[in-house]
């Protein structure tokens, strides 16, 4: 075992971690300076925001593993108390904390197994160290896949990840949501990819299950949602659910001996956990700018905020374009490295696992559509159409730290989006196997068409400036939209709940929803018509619910343990001597 | 750059600019044949552009810059698509790419700003369009993917020129799996173009439409950009139909020659399941995309027992 020295260093994969931390804090801490001065406890929440940044920082340059545990806790800790002191420990506030912190320590055991069983066989920096194929293989990596997954928010141990992120001050939703997530991911890919061997093709296609389920379920109960920062919340599970996908390519390719595909997987994944952490803040702190200028985040409630707000607006309508996959911005750069992987994960397996990663790829192909769904559904309902409220007719443009914070993460999503191929060469040669691949602003990978992303950026700008120059500028007076004569009056406008739902009822099946419709009427005339709907996540009904109540029940029959008498107790005492003296005699202990 | 490549770029180009709208026209025409009438001539979607073209375009209330961008990032979108989608197994390189995969996002990217377009108006029937026309994206992209997926493992890369020259001959058709792929292509042509059973494109009815709902709020030049970017939507899919997924010659020259007589069948074939197929209700088209899905994945399972 390894001695209680602490160490701390930096390598490649700790390196591109950090500057992910980096480029997402800066932003954020601007952001937060000006956006938390005027809120009660504002110093402390910034101070333990700052603390929770250097805890980031400690998991991801651990290099024994006490420092990293420690700062694995320390992360949990650290933001559940942000959240606490940020709300200023009201009822919701602290059940969604112990929820929390409940749900990442009961999956975070895996953690500490994994962990602790990789430092016991000594396979840190060793990979050689465990037997390829091996029981304690595959124990250290479905553990580190519980533990680490739960950390990150897959499915189906997320339930914390929309409860705990809508609570958080905006700055700190965008560091949870953009960085802590990614340092559990990193977490996952060293013990997967680097510390544990080459695994077998079974754990890479569960770890592919695992990436698609999440990544089709958070996006369908995202569709539903219509508290903006639950949605982005619920986004983040989808998009970790492709980062997770990348991985579970390169674990297949690399079991099927096609390491420059597994290299390429495995800088797919990392592309994106860099892509996410940037938009994901983004979108995040534009929510933080719609929540203080129009006092709420019910997006049924906003509205025309692009005409109110262009800067803040056009930014929030960058990081959306983004997230959906839109060419030439990065999400679609990355996506389109994840499809290519799970391709070849079918090209290089054999029918099982070809199979198996067709149907993933079946899965990130509907991702995608869904992902453009439903920020379609958030960009119209929040920044286009007329104001839906007098607060949101009022809106103002927020002032210039917030912007700026905004306007550097756009430019940073163009920038990645037309120059992937920058970090794409760094990021093959990260694998420990060491790919290698030339360097080209866009993304040259053999075996494929290529993405020329700048050409195609250049090609879909300069068309669509030609063609609205063309457009000319003659047009009709103005008048109001169609509606077959009507007027169109605030009632009869779409919401939300209206525009999702013929994927509710081609869905209704899996989803289960909750309907509830009440009619009043008085001498047969029609008073008032009252429309309830809500999706419930099944897996509260039908996973936590009875195991919470088998807990509570299993604790209160173990309550009868404690008697309160000293008899007893000492009795219990002179009993567990015994036990452990027999124990000894046996031959059992030590 | 060989001539043959150079001869099928511009037939690329002129093909998929300029010859587009000939596809919708000649599905119209032989449609209303079928149907006993005499119907417009095959030319009549260039009629409507030449006369959309001289007209004014509308300013609703309320409308901000991404009402007018709209329909210009559909048509640059779709244009990069055409540049994308080779005729043959040699294509000049327009600096864009010939990937298979990168034409979803592209659809996608239009897709996102048609139905943009249709918040930003508040209009009632364009979002009704929209929100159909996104919830059918969902599985026909799946559907999408798979199909070429199929034919990416036949011909062993997602570079499209490869896919053509992989799946020529008669090689590719010894196993049953381009077959499989072709059922769910079809599928997935159906859908693209806006044909019954998914779709019907000669209504305006708001219980009818998905792909018309959002142009409604468009008039003048923007309605020619969406409407040559629907004709040319046709194109690509029914060029992908032909060049990968029907049994197709070695060698360019050939595939240049058979390429028009390809589409015309193809045409044909369309407006005879448009005659004889009613629409679908909305709510049942994924069923049969994911009929469509299932069989893509019978046939990649059955290319790779072929191969291993």
């Amino acid at each position: 075992a390894s001695s209680f020295a602490p160490r701390l260093g930096v390598d490649g994969l700790s390196a591109l971690f950090l500057a992910t931390l980096g480029l997402i804090a800066a932003p954020a801490l601007v952001f937060s300076l000006r956006y938390l001065q005027p809120t009660p406890r504002g110093r402390l929440v910034g101070t333990l925001t700052s603390a929770f940044l250097l805890a980031l920082a400690l998991v991801v340059c651990a290099r024994d593993p006490f420092t990293f545990l420690a700062g694995w806790e320390l992360m949990t800790l650290l933001s559940g108390a942000v959240i606490l002191v940020a709300r200023g420990a009201d009822r919701e506030a602290r059940q969604t904390v112990f929820s929390y912190l409940a749900v990442t320590h009961l999956g975070g055991v895996g953690t500490w197994v994994a962990i602790l069983l990789l430092a016991q066989a000594e396979a840190i920096g060793n990979p050689a160290a465990i037997g390829s194929g091996s029981g304690l293989q595959a124990a250290i990596a479905l553990a580190a896949l519980l533990g680490m997954g739960t950390k990150a928010g897959v499915m189906p141990l997320h339930v914390w990840l929309p409860r705990a992120h809508p609570l958080a001050p905006a700055p700190v939703s965008a560091l949870m949501s953009g960085v802590m997530i990614k340092v559990a991911l990193y977490g996952l890919i060293r013990v997967l990819v680097e510390w544990d061997g080459v695994l077998p093709v079974w754990l890479g296609v569960v770890v592919l299950a695992v990436g698609a389920l999440s990544a089709v379920g958070g996006v369908v109960y995202a569709l539903f949602q219509h508290d903006l920062k639950r949605l982005l919340a619920l986004h983040s599970i989808e998009n970790v659910g492709i980062i997770v996908l990348g991985i579970g390519a390169c674990l297949v390719l690399r079991a099927r001996g096609a390491d420059a595909w597994a290299a390429f997987a495995f800088a797919a994944a990392l592309l994106h956990t860099v892509n996410h952490a940037v938009f994901k803040a983004l979108l995040f702190l534009g929510a933080g700018v719609f929540e203080r200028a129009v006092g709420s985040l019910e997006i049924d409630r906003l509205g025309g905020l692009l005409r109110r707000m262009p800067w803040a607006g056009g930014a929030f309508l960058v990081g959306a374009m983004a997230i959906a996959g839109l060419p030439p911005l990065n999400g679609f750069a990355s996506e389109w490295l994840t499809l290519q992987a799970l391709l070849h994960v079918a090209q290089y397996g054999d029918v099982a696992d070809g199979v198996a990663g067709a149907i993933a790829l079946a899965a990130l192909g509907a991702t995608a559509a869904l992902a453009v769904f439903c920020f379609v559904k958030v960009v119209g309902l929040v920044l286009l159409g007329p104001p839906r409220t007098p607060a949101a007719a009022a809106a103002q443009e927020p002032p210039l730290p917030l912007r700026a914070a905004l306007l550097f993460l756009a430019g940073t999503c163009v920038v990645l989006g037309a120059a992937p191929g920058l970090l794409f060469g760094t990021l093959v040669g990260l694998a420990p196997w060491a790919g290698a691949a030339p360097t080209h602003a866009g993304l040259q990978v053999p075996g494929t068409g290529s993405l020329p992303t700048v050409a195609i950026a250049v090609l879909l700008l300069g068309t669509t400036a030609a063609l609205a120059v063309l457009r000319g500028r003659r047009s009709a007076a103005p008048a109001p939209t169609w509606a077959c004569g009507q007027l169109v009056e605030p009632a009869l406008r779409w919401t939300s709940a209206g525009f999702t739902k013929p994927l509710r009822l081609v869905l209704e099946a899996v989803l289960r929803p909750q309907r509830e419709i009440a009619v009043r009427s008085e001498g047969g005339v029609l008073q008032e018509v009252s429309y309830s709907g809500h999706v419930p996540q099944l897996i509260d009904d039908r996973l936590y619910g009875p195991v919470t109540r088998f807990s509570l029940a299993a604790a209160g029959h173990a309550r009868r343990l404690q008697s309160g008498s000293l008899g007893t107790y000492v009795a219990y005492l002179i009993a567990l001597v015994l036990v452990l003296l027999a124990a000894a005699r046996l031959g059992v202990i030590g | 750059m060989s001539i043959a490549a150079a001869v099928a770029g511009a037939v690329q180009v002129v093909g998929g600019v300029a010859l587009a709208p000939l596809l919708p026209g000649l599905v119209q025409h032989w449609k209303a044949r079928l149907q006993g009438r005499r119907g417009p001539t095959p030319l009549q979607p260039y009629r409507e552009l030449r006369r959309l073209w001289g007209k004014s375009t509308v300013d609703p209330e309320g409308a901000s810059v991404v009402y007018r961008l709209s329909p210009a990032v559909v048509a640059a979108a779709v244009l990069a698509a055409i540049l994308i989608v080779p005729v043959a197994e040699a294509a000049p390189g327009w600096g864009v790419g010939h990937d298979a995969l990168a034409l979803a996002g592209l659809l996608a990217l239009a897709r996102f700003a048609v139905a943009a377009s249709s918040w930003d108006v508040a209009n009632g029937f364009a979002l009704m369009g929209a929100s159909r026309d996104l919830t059918l994206a969902v599985f026909v992209e799946a559907t999408l993917v798979l199909a070429l997926a199929v034919a990416a493992l036949e011909s062993g890369t997602t570079d499209l020129r490869g896919v053509v020259a992989g799946t020529a001959g008669t090689h590719a058709w010894a196993s049953p799996a381009l077959a499989l792929g072709a059922l769910a292509f079809a599928l997935v042509v159906l859908a693209e173009t806006g044909r019954q059973p998914v779709d019907n494109p000669d209504t305006h009815l708001e219980l009818t439409m998905i792909h018309e709902g959002p142009l409604l709020e468009y008039a003048g030049r923007d309605l020619a950009y969406l409407q040559w970017a629907a004709a040319a939507r046709h194109w690509l899919v029914l060029v992908l139909a032909a060049q990968i997924f029907l049994p197709h010659p070695h060698g360019v020259w050939w595939q240049l020659a058979i390429l028009p007589i390809a589409l015309v069948v193809l045409c044909a074939a369309l407006a005879l399941a448009e005659t004889l197929v009613p629409k679908m209700r909305v709510l049942l088209v994924p069923r049969l995309l994911a009929l469509g899905a299932v069989a893509a994945l019978l046939g990649i399972a059955a290319s790779i027992a072929g191969s291993s």
